[in-house]
């Protein structure tokens, strides 16, 4: 229970393009918690893929990531982890 | 030929399709003001969400689809407009709309629709700006459904032979939609070779020109039409000749990538015997392994940026060492050049934040940075020493402007090699320091640099971008951005003469050498090492064993004392023309613009 928060940088080239936030989106969606994920101070819903897309993050952006919610820890973790591990795309 | 009848765009999927033209109309409806009264909400909700229901289930269908056709990361990008109709924010929006503005649900769809293509057609963010297209399509799918039209009511047709569709705006679920049935091409006005589409088309293989500004009006349907992909362009009814032309083209370039795929991974040599060294590229550790298979002799540019990527803190010692081990292990012995970050101040970790400059390229980055933090170049250095027991590994300094740069790297190197040996640390501790030409500064300083360095490569991109003034990403100055100019040529001269002097022969690792005719030039001026990328590979080793080396050389003197690019450009073409086919010269580049440009040039 409560909020957490953490911050990861994109590796991808093209940065948080059309199918990460896709994946993205997915892997919040799994989560009871109400995420966050925000790009130079700018929140979006990690729910929403057209907010996600509208962050424009690209390859080298950092992103903060926060959670209020029941498994809030384990759904920052869980983005956080999908971020890292480059979405597990080989040549994105 | 009247140039009226040809319609000049990008083409962004390969190969020539000849047809008849058939329209396709799929905008956007118009649609009614209209206001809903208070008990209607109710029911404008739910026809609202069967409408989205509809189009979920019609777009999950083309997802099957295009992952039959084409494959699963194609299939990946119906998911994102699947998503788009299941976004919770979005759809809330609307109903809010409709709720409580009483807006009919097409004007409350299409305002919350327009609000965000309008942002993102505004962006700075490229690939935002394309998925545009995507957005899009859902939303005429939605409206078109809600205002009681179908695209299969569009599509409608009794084409039993193959057409060349056009169309404003190709999204993919319309292209796979439509290619159910007989499609020969694709043309749309617009989109570029990044667009989804695109990707898709070259999926599919089905050949497709986009950017055909304002193209629609001048096509009638059921017009004869050959479609290029190569060129990107459309003839509209061609002549008997065009007709004939085209599957002569068509055929040179069959039996090109025929010869190109019966291409052995053995010695590069040209016709006259003159043996070229072809190294691989590698941005990404992947790019080891296909370098490696496609036959390189070894990595002529090994980029390090990627072990920066998404981190808060420097890669560390043995994490770096462990990495160039296992390059060096990949190569077994073969030359493997690593060169150190070369990145501005702002793009590393840690502490140098607030680095944000007018100029960037102008600025502090690549070598600036590392020689002004020593600690963090040592580590790399010593890292290098480390691996290079397993290998021949070399390190190679980006941007270099100064000799003295090359005597301070020698300081470090010096210094990385006593503390290792101070500290007893298995390590080869001789690392040869080679430096990339890429600045006018350093071309001029050819011979001084040659002298000083191990070993040299021409970075020839930035070399072009950084002595003609123009900044290589700017579409705007794309033809302006061209390595033919005499200044450039000349300054390749300087580099080449330099390593002949000092028993040094330079590389090139910049995209001219993944370019035929940009090869002939470098053989012609004397360079015989070429560091390309993977893809590359197979066609450059078939393009250097049809050259003779004695004939470029002297096609570069002539060219040496032309004054412009374009006389320079049209006399490398007319040479490699006779040689491998003047057809070839266009569509050299064919075998891999398929293969490989796929998903990492889009999102």
């Amino acid at each position: 229970m409560g909020v957490t928060e953490d911050t990861v940088t994109v590796a991808n080239r093209l940065g948080l393009h059309a199918r990460p936030a896709a994946e993205l989106v997915k892997v919040a969606g799994k989560f009871q918690s109400e995420i966050q994920i925000a790009k130079d101070g700018v929140w979006v819903n990690a729910k929403s893929i057209l907010g996600v897309m509208t962050l424009a993050a690209e390859q080298g952006s950092v992103l903060a990531v926060k959670a209020d919610g029941d498994d809030a820890r384990e759904a920052v973790a869980a983005v956080i982890a999908l971020v890292q591990r480059n979405w597990d795309f080989t040549d994105v | 030929m009247s140039e009226k009848r040809i319609l000049r765009g990008v083409g962004v999927s390969s190969g020539l399709a000849i047809g008849p033209a058939r329209v396709v109309q799929w905008d956007l409806p118009k649609v009614t003001r209209r206001l809903i009264s208070a008990d209607h909400v109710d029911d404008e909700l739910a026809r609202l969400r069967s409408a989205i229901q509809t189009v979920k289930k019609t777009l999950a269908g083309l997802r099957d689809q295009a992952r039959e056709r084409a494959g699963a990361d194609e299939a990946k990008i119906f998911d994102a407009q699947i998503l788009m109709l299941e976004d919770p924010d979005f759809v809330s929006d609307v109903e809010t709309l409709v709720r409580e503005n009483q807006l009919s649900p097409e004007r409350a769809f299409e305002f919350r629709t327009l609000e965000l293509t309008a942002m993102w057609a505004q962006s700075a963010s490229l690939p935002l700006r394309q998925r545009v297209a995507d957005l899009n399509s859902v939303q005429k799918r939605v409206l078109n459904h809600l205002t009681g039209r179908s695209l299969e009511s569009v599509m409608q047709t009794d084409d039993d032979h193959p057409v060349i569709v056009f169309t404003r705006e190709l999204s993919p679920d319309l292209m796979i939609q439509l290619a159910q049935g007989p499609v020969a091409g694709f043309a749309s006005e617009e989109g570029t070779r990044t667009a989804h589409a695109a990707i898709l088309a070259r999926s599919l293989g089905i050949p497709c020109v986009m950017g055909l500004v304002a193209s629609l009006e001048r096509v009638t349907p059921g017009t004869a039409v050959i479609l290029d992909g190569n060129a990107g362009t459309v003839v509209l009814d061609p002549t008997a000749g065009e007709r004939e032309e085209a599957r002569e083209t068509q055929r040179l370039r069959h039996e090109l990538e025929r010869q190109i795929g019966e291409t052995d991974t053995g010695p590069v040599v040209t016709q006259d015997g003159v043996h070229v060294t072809l190294l691989g590229n590698v941005d990404l550790p992947d790019d080891l392994d296909a370098a490696s298979k496609r036959g390189a002799d070894g990595v002529g540019l090994l980029r390090t940026e990627f072990l920066l990527l998404g981190r808060s803190s420097m890669p560390s010692e043995d994490e770096q060492a462990g990495f160039f081990e296992r390059a060096a292990l990949r190569f077994e012995g073969k030359p493997v050049v690593i060169r150190s970050y070369d990145v501005g101040g702002d793009k590393y970790p840690m502490s140098f934040e607030g680095s944000s400059e007018a100029n960037p390229f102008l600025g502090w980055r690549a070598i600036r940075v590392c020689l002004d933090n020593p600690d963090l170049f040592r580590t790399q250095v010593r890292a290098l020493m480390r691996a290079r027991r397993h290998g021949d590994l070399q390190l190679m300094l980006p941007l270099v402007t100064t000799l003295d740069e090359i005597k301070q790297v020698r300081g470090v190197v010096a210094d990385a090699a006593a503390e290792l040996e101070r500290e007893n640390a298995p390590a080869m501790t001789d690392l040869p320091v080679g430096v990339m030409i890429e600045t006018p500064a350093a071309a001029v300083l050819a011979d001084e640099i040659t002298q000083l360095a191990d070993f040299v490569s021409v970075g020839s991109n930035d070399l072009t971008q950084y002595t003609l003034v123009v900044d290589r990403g700017n579409a705007r100055l794309a033809s302006r951005f061209t390595p033919f100019h005499p200044a450039v040529v000349r300054l390749l001269k300087k580099i080449v003469d330099a390593g002949t002097r000092w028993g040094k022969p330079p590389s090139v690792c910049g995209e001219m050498a993944s370019d035929p005719v940009s090869v002939f030039l470098l053989l012609g001026l004397g360079f015989r090492v070429l560091s390309v990328s993977a893809v590359s590979l197979p066609v450059m080793r078939w393009f250097v064993r049809q050259i003779e080396a004695e004939e470029a050389a002297q096609v570069v003197e002539e060219v040496l004392t032309l004054g412009s690019a374009d006389e320079i450009r049209f006399a490398l073409e007319r040479a490699v023309g006779e040689r491998v086919g003047q057809q070839l010269v266009s569509s050299t580049r064919l075998p891999h613009s398929n293969a490989a440009a796929t998903l990492h040039q889009s999102g």
